[in-house]
């Protein structure tokens, strides 16, 4: 196909030369292509980012970053169906769920998307965020790019804290009750916080609609833009590759890394699909501020803070709620500046590794604990913990 | 050069504006932008805030009979009060535990003072148990063990004409 290029005629009195992918563009009968590459750029910067170069020895380990951009549009689009059927008040919302969950043909597995999608990316985030420590890939110049991905994973932690109450049920108010208790235990200003998060004293029908707002609004805005931005450093910055330098040339991201993007992606929502299938979520009685005989407990994940609240001694449950969770949380922002070595050899930051491993340990195995000492799910034994605990008191 | 720094487009000196109102503008752009910030957020979270300045007033409210209840035993009730909660008043289901002795009643709230899970009242060891962290009270709602921070609340108390009433918000 012949193209007859048109060189523009400058009129005397434009001051403005063409840029320069543009006066290549102009041909007389542009493919649709063309046509779109001349306003978007986008065939540009689709090229740019296929040939993106991957440092030698970037594989399997660096795809969990596309999984979790995966998923986070799988949790868009199914929030979004979700949010159709879903009424936030006290005397709707509870029967809204039962509706999606047990009339709305296939409610029940677009649900079961939702929730199993929320504990897959806490998971896949949490691989990722040990794959970037271990690789020490958040030293300089990418200490940013780290910053930026702390703040999504509270992002995400926010996500489930308000998503888990809305559904108005048992499990939903009491885990709201207790996590929103956790505010107050802030010196001076915990009341105020309190009734804040609340829109009141007690959880009800303005907790509801605070957290929903948050879940549909602030935090998906939140969580784009953010996104974006930690998108538009890894590109700006390049993948960091191995620890130590490999031989070999670079490999362009198109074929062999997005192949492997590919290949995670399929693995990750096969499993999703599987198990929104194989295990809809449940919905327990509705909420009940003087129901008997319910033992509440949060989303798994953060089942290792419940067990922290347990040890705590008399007094000291600030410790719990606060202190600690507040450690961890700085000490993740600021991992770039702590960790001070200028290698990323693991080797020669032996003192970071060692405690980035503890704290991982220690909040693992608490919440293996809290896993462990979690009733089967869905209340067929309401009664257990009171027997655990008749146990303790003798 | 183009000394407007903002624009590729053009190879002449722009020299209409001085130094000085080109600071005035700046500076004026700069305020503009923050009265723009302060007429959206100033209003939004005064509004956010505004639970912070609601105010709670106590009533009296009926949850039992007397006679319901036998001396020198724990009871556990349950009582409805309708409540304004935020657009709606709603009627509110709320569980107490009386202990009737003598002619005295005493009303403790379920609420655990640890994180307001609701204990449970087991009557062979006499405790109260939390079933989430694993506080534990005596009958009078003294905390006996675990992370509880102080005693289970206590409701005012009347009985009249053979009805027990408690103060509560509502
Ligand atoms: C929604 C959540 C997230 C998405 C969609 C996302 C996406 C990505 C992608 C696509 C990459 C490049 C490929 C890869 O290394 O896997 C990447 C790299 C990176 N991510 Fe994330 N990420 C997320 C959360 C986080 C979190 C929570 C952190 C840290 C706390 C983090 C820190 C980093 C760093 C430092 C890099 C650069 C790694 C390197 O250069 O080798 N990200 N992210
Ligand atoms: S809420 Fe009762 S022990 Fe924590």
């Amino acid at each position: 196909m012949a193209r007859e290029v048109i060189t523009p005629e400058k009129p005397a009195d434009v001051t403005h030369p063409p840029m320069e992918p543009v006066e290549e563009l102009r041909v007389e009968r542009p493919s649709l292509r063309d046509w779109t590459d001349l306003r978007l750029g986008w065939w540009g910067f689709v090229r740019k980012n296929l040939d993106e170069p991957m440092p030698p020895g970037v594989g399997w380990w660096q795809t969990l970053g596309n999984l979790l951009l995966t998923l986070l549009m799988f949790q868009f689009v199914t929030g979004f169906a979700l949010a159709m059927f879903y009424a936030p008040s006290p005397q709707s919302a509870y029967e809204s769920v039962v509706h999606i969950t047990t009339q709305v043909p296939l409610g029940s597995f677009v649900r079961g998307l939702h929730v199993w999608g929320s504990t897959l990316i806490v998971v896949v985030t949490v691989l990722h965020i040990l794959r970037v420590f271990f690789w020490g890939s958040y030293k300089k110049p990418r200490e940013l790019t780290w910053l930026v991905g702390v703040l999504i994973f509270n992002v995400i932690l926010g996500f489930s804290f308000t998503g888990y109450l809305l559904p108005w049920d048992q499990k939903a108010y009491w885990a709201t009750v207790v996590g929103t208790r956790i505010a107050a235990t802030v010196p001076f200003v915990g009341h105020d916080l309190l009734v804040l998060i609340r829109g009141g004293e007690e959880v009800g029908a303005l907790t509801l609609t605070r957290f929903y707002a948050i879940h549909v609004m602030l935090l998906p805005a939140a969580l784009m833009g953010l996104t974006a931005i930690h998108l538009y450093l890894v590109r700006r910055l390049h993948i960091a590759g191995p620890v130590l330098p490999q031989k070999g040339k670079p490999v362009p991201f198109f074929p062999v890394q997005l192949f492997r993007d590919a290949v995670v992606v399929l693995v990750g929502l096969g499993m999703l699909v599987y198990l929104a299938a194989a295990f809809p979520p449940a919905i327990e009685a509705m909420a009940d501020p003087a129901g008997t005989d319910f033992s509440p407990r949060p989303e798994w994940y953060f089942l290792g803070l419940y067990e922290l609240l347990k040890i705590m001694p008399q007094g000291f449950e600030v410790v719990a709620t606060v202190i600690v969770p507040g450690l961890v949380s700085l000490g993740m922002l600021f991992l770039p500046w702590l960790d001070r070595s200028s290698s990323r050899h693991p080797a020669m930051r032996a003192s970071i590794i060692v405690a980035g491993t503890a704290v991982c340990l220690m909040i693992g195995l608490m919440t293996l604990k809290g896993i462990l000492e979690t009733p089967p799910p869905h209340g067929e034994s309401h009664s257990e913990p009171a027997q655990t605990h008749a146990m303790r008191v003798e | 050069m183009c000394e407007c720094r903002n624009c590729n487009h053009c190879d002449k000196k722009d020299d209409s504006l001085t130094v000085s109102r080109r600071k005035v503008m700046a500076w004026s752009i700069g305020a503009i932008n923050l009265a723009v910030f302060g007429a959206v957020f100033g209003p939004v979270l005064g509004f956010l805030g505004s639970p912070l300045k609601a105010r709670t007033k106590k009533e009296w409210v009926p949850v039992c009979g007397l006679d319901e209840l036998e001396p020198g035993k724990t009871k556990e009730v349950t009582y409805v009060v309708r409540v304004k909660d935020g657009y709606t008043m709603a009627d509110h289901r709320y569980a107490l535990f009386l202990k009737r002795e003598a002619n005295e009643v005493v009303a403790i709230d379920p609420a655990c003072t640890h994180l307001g899970c609701k204990v449970q009242y087991q009557e062979k060891q006499g405790r109260y148990l939390c079933p989430c962290h694993g506080g534990v009270f005596d009958t009078e709602g003294n905390v006996v063990s675990g992370p509880p921070p102080k005693a289970l609340l206590r409701h005012a108390v009347e009985v009249r004409d053979g009805q027990v009433f408690v103060q509560r918000n509502a």
